[in-house]
């Protein structure tokens, strides 16, 4: 199992060179928010690994070797942790190098954007057909980038309800909260994915 | 002897193509030799082997183990070789064991340094600057690394130069002298396996119409020439099927005595090669 996560990083080798200074052009442009940045380079490693995993090749090798599909399917969400987690220490040290101020709530906010994101679109790469997957992710990327805040402040303004609900939590419900959430839409992600896979012919 | 493979009426169906009730069973320590047009099923058969096809009914077992509960007990023990390159083709045959290597329990990376050398493998080039004959070669260091029983390959030669088949058809029979060993691969080159194979297996149109010893097959197949006039609804029994040109006839038969019990010194008898079989049997074969 810890070699299936120990083969992005070999992969992805040549691709983790330009890791930095990936993360040093969102730095200097200076303008997003140290949360944005954190949610950027977690992304980077687990979606790029798609690109190997979505070829038909890579999933003839790795069920052919002696791994379970439900192993295949858990390295992916447990490495994507891991990566994340690994993506974290840089960018702080490249943060913290270039005078950058930011939070631990930066990191929280951009490794829960992640994992959400990451919930909803795992299953994807193992739904839709292999070339589309990377165009359908940037869209809905970009979709909820775009209409995300939107559609929050309109629940804001609308559901007052809701509004006054989470302003009556303490803040530490509310991140308890929110961790719940969001782990457990990761969870329920993991569950599907690994059914999705098992059905799944080479 | 334990059956190291065991298909039970195993049936899948695509569009447009089905394999039904195949029963075939493969004894330790022999090589088959599966044979077919393209498009009879062989690939979609091996697949089902090794558990990238699930069947839609019938029992697989694989040294007598179930898919479903020992699958890594029963993928240790295989080495694969497919007819494309499954390696990531931008890594280096280095990175490539690195990332094989570790699957295995039983890994031995002297013996895999050892078929490198022996294949004159370079290990610091991509992939996919490999040859069709030198991509096989890394397929087949990687499969043979880690001591498996079983050995499946699809199409090994396909592509290769004939030298290298050769080669290939020598490293095959070397590794028979483990006797523990068992080999089966498809290939539609039907003259690699005169050399090596102990039994064949023929698949048609998703049917497995036979899987014999080569010896059977080369004792009771046979071309029967002869003039047109000894054929009538009675004799022709004895072939599965003739052909009719102006001069005479030629026919398959996979009973050479009754052949020679009928027709006596009237007919020419020779021998049929796995090609004339397989030629001879395309199309509405009519098997008894």
């Amino acid at each position: 199992m810890f070699n299936l996560i120990r083969r992005d990083a070999i992969l992805q080798k040549k691709m983790l060179l330009t890791f930095i200074p990936f993360i040093l052009v969102f730095i200097i442009i200076d303008s997003h928010h140290p949360a944005f940045i954190f949610l950027v380079a977690s992304i980077f490693i687990p979606f790029n690994a798609y690109s190997y995993d979505e070829k038909a090749e890579t999933n003839i090798l790795l069920n052919s070797l002696p791994y379970t599909r439900k192993e295949i399917i858990a390295a992916r969400y447990l490495g994507s942790i891991l990566y994340t987690l690994l993506a974290f220490a840089v960018t702080s040290i490249t943060l913290f190098i270039f005078n950058r101020p930011f939070t631990l709530t930066d990191i929280a906010i951009g490794g829960g954007l992640f994992l959400l994101f990451a919930a909803f679109t795992f299953p994807l790469f193992y739904i839709l057909k292999p070339g589309h997957i990377s165009m359908v992710v940037i869209i809905i990327f970009l979709v909820l980038a775009a209409l995300g805040p939107p559609i929050v402040r309109f629940l804001a303004e609308h559901f007052t309800a809701i509004t006054i609900f989470i302003n009556d939590l303490s803040t530490e419900t509310l991140y308890m909260g929110t961790t719940l959430v969001i782990l457990t839409l990761y969870a329920i992600s993991w569950i599907v994915t690994t059914i999705i896979y098992q059905r799944k012919a080479f | 002897m334990e059956n190291i493979v065991d298909l039970k009426n195993v049936s899948k169906t695509f569009k447009g193509f089905s394999i039904e009730n195949i029963n075939l069973q493969l004894k330790q320590g022999f090589v088959t030799g599966f044979i077919g047009a393209n498009g009879a099923g062989k690939s979609t058969t091996i697949k089902m082997m090794m558990n990238l096809l699930k069947p839609d009914s019938g029992e697989i077992k694989l040294f007598g183990l179930n898919y479903k509960e020992h699958e890594k007990e029963i993928k240790e023990r295989i080495g694969f070789v497919y007819d494309g390159n499954v390696f990531f083709e931008g890594l280096n045959l280095k990175d490539i064991k690195r990332i094989v290597g570790p699957a295995y329990k039983q890994w031995d990376d002297t013996l895999f340094k050892q078929y490198v050398e022996k294949f004159e493998l370079p290990l610091n080039k991509p992939m996919k600057t490999f040859s069709k004959g030198m991509q096989m070669k890394a397929s087949l260091a990687i499969a043979l690394s880690h001591h498996a029983e079983l050995i499946i390959m699809d199409e090994p030669t396909a592509g290769l130069d004939p030298i290298f088949r050769r080669e290939l058809l020598d490293l095959l029979q070397e590794l028979m002298m483990d006797s523990n060993r068992t080999i089966f691969f498809s290939t539609h080159i039907t003259s690699d396996l005169d050399r090596i194979a102990d039994y064949i297996a023929f698949i048609q149109h998703g049917d497995l119409v036979f899987h014999k010893s080569i010896h059977d097959v080369a004792e009771n197949y046979a071309i029967v020439k002869g003039a047109i006039d000894l054929l009538d609804s009675d004799t022709e029994k004895a072939f599965i099927r003739v052909r009719r040109t102006p001069t005479g006839f030629q026919a398959l038969t996979d009973n050479t005595a009754t052949v020679k019990d009928t027709f006596g010194d009237t007919v020419v008898i020779d021998r049929a090669s796995l090609e004339d079989i397989m030629y001879y049997m395309k199309g509405d074969y009519q098997h008894v």
